[in-house]
């Protein structure tokens, strides 16, 4: 008899990850409810020490931004640091509550990404972002940041239109 | 009801921000997660899981239980890292349970994963409490995998629906072309 072609295939396996976890008795099983809470206090602990964090990684986008000044010649280089650091910060602003900083942090890394341009506006404009990322730290401007959020980033918006033309 | 021991669990997480990988890092350990591997991004994840298949004493772990990966990263991001894991012959485990980690939470993205066979999403900003429910799905509600001409992956339904009348489906266990592969 010839066999009949297969359409599907479904692969049902023992849960060995269950008997992993919770033995093989079968019983009801869950997260200890102090586990979590531990972790849960833990997460929160670290996201304190997030706008620290980010003053760091402002202060070493500084540092690039000085060199680009100083050293015309290293700007291919400096640019691709900062937008590195840029994509670092712009994945997690959100999670820790200053989604300012992702914004910021997106626009930098989008104007930094694969451009061959490192003439001195594209400088100026790396500061603004770097200044107006700063100002969101300073002044713990977390959330949407209400009316000092909105100044903030139209304040970046009119540096962008300035630099870029 | 008793407490899960996550303490011979292994995870692999792939995550390029430092700051985030260090707080996973840490949440897992404090749920008790006995051994979490860290890598930078999808690229040395794949390395990591080759050598895995190669030379575990080496690495000294011999399966990986889950894998947590965030989804934005480069050079290599989570969604080649997925389909890597899923259909490369040097896989060591196309089954393993994969989160991906993402701030993309539209449905089309989600889809996107969905149908390169990823097992749960976690939404960023995520807390403990997501992060437990995604462990507890997949140690509790496990789902058959599914392998047609194009898709391979946990089963799509989620779903367990009770019929009530005939069973009106064109394909079940006993059809022709329906191979139920058990282990």
């Amino acid at each position: 008899m010839a066999n009949k072609p297969v359409i599907v295939r479904f692969y049902r396996f023992q849960n060995r990850l269950r008997e992993k976890t919770a033995g093989l008795g079968g019983g009801k099983a869950a997260i200890s409810e102090e586990a979590l809470e531990a972790a849960q206090q833990a997460l929160s602990k670290m996201s304190e020490d997030y706008p620290d964090w980010v003053s760091g990684l402002i202060a070493k986008l500084q540092e690039q931004h000085g060199r680009c000044v100083d050293t015309p010649e290293d700007r291919r280089d400096c640019f691709e640091a900062i937008n590195h650091m840029a994509h670092d910060m712009k994945g997690q602003g959100g999670t820790f509550g200053y989604p300012l900083i992702t914004a910021f942090a997106d626009s930098l890394y989008g104007f930094t990404s694969g451009s061959s341009d490192f003439a001195d506006n594209r400088v100026e404009l790396v500061k603004s972002h770097i200044d107006s990322m700063r100002a969101v730290i300073r002044g713990r401007v977390s959330g949407d940041g209400g009316e000092i959020g909105k100044k903030l980033t139209d304040s970046l918006n009119d540096a962008i239109e300035k630099y870029s033309s | 009801m008793s407490d899960y021991d996550f303490d011979r669990l292994n995870v692999l997480l792939a995550e390029d921000s430092p700051f985030i990988r260090s707080l996973l890092i840490n949440s897992l350990k404090v749920l008790g997660v006995g051994n979490v591997y860290a890598l930078e991004h999808g690229g040395d994840a794949i390395n990591f899981l080759q050598q895995v298949k190669n030379e575990p004493m080496k690495v000294g772990v011999q399966q990986i239980d889950i894998v947590i990966s965030n989804w934005d990263m480069s050079p290599v991001d989570g969604m080649m890292f997925l389909r890597w894991v899923r259909r490369h012959k040097d896989s060591p485990d196309r089954f393993v349970p994969f989160v991906m980690i993402t701030s993309y939470t539209e449905p089309e993205r989600v889809l996107q994963a969905r149908e390169m066979g990823v097992t749960e999403m976690l939404a960023k900003p995520f807390t403990i409490k997501n992060i437990g429910e995604k462990l507890t799905s997949i140690i509790e509600r496990p789902r058959q995998f599914v392998h047609t001409k194009d898709y391979f992956g946990p089963d799509r339904r989620r779903q367990r629906v009770n019929i009530s009348g005939p069973d009106r489906r064109v394909l079940n266990d006993k059809s022709e072309g329906v191979e139920v592969i058990r282990g």
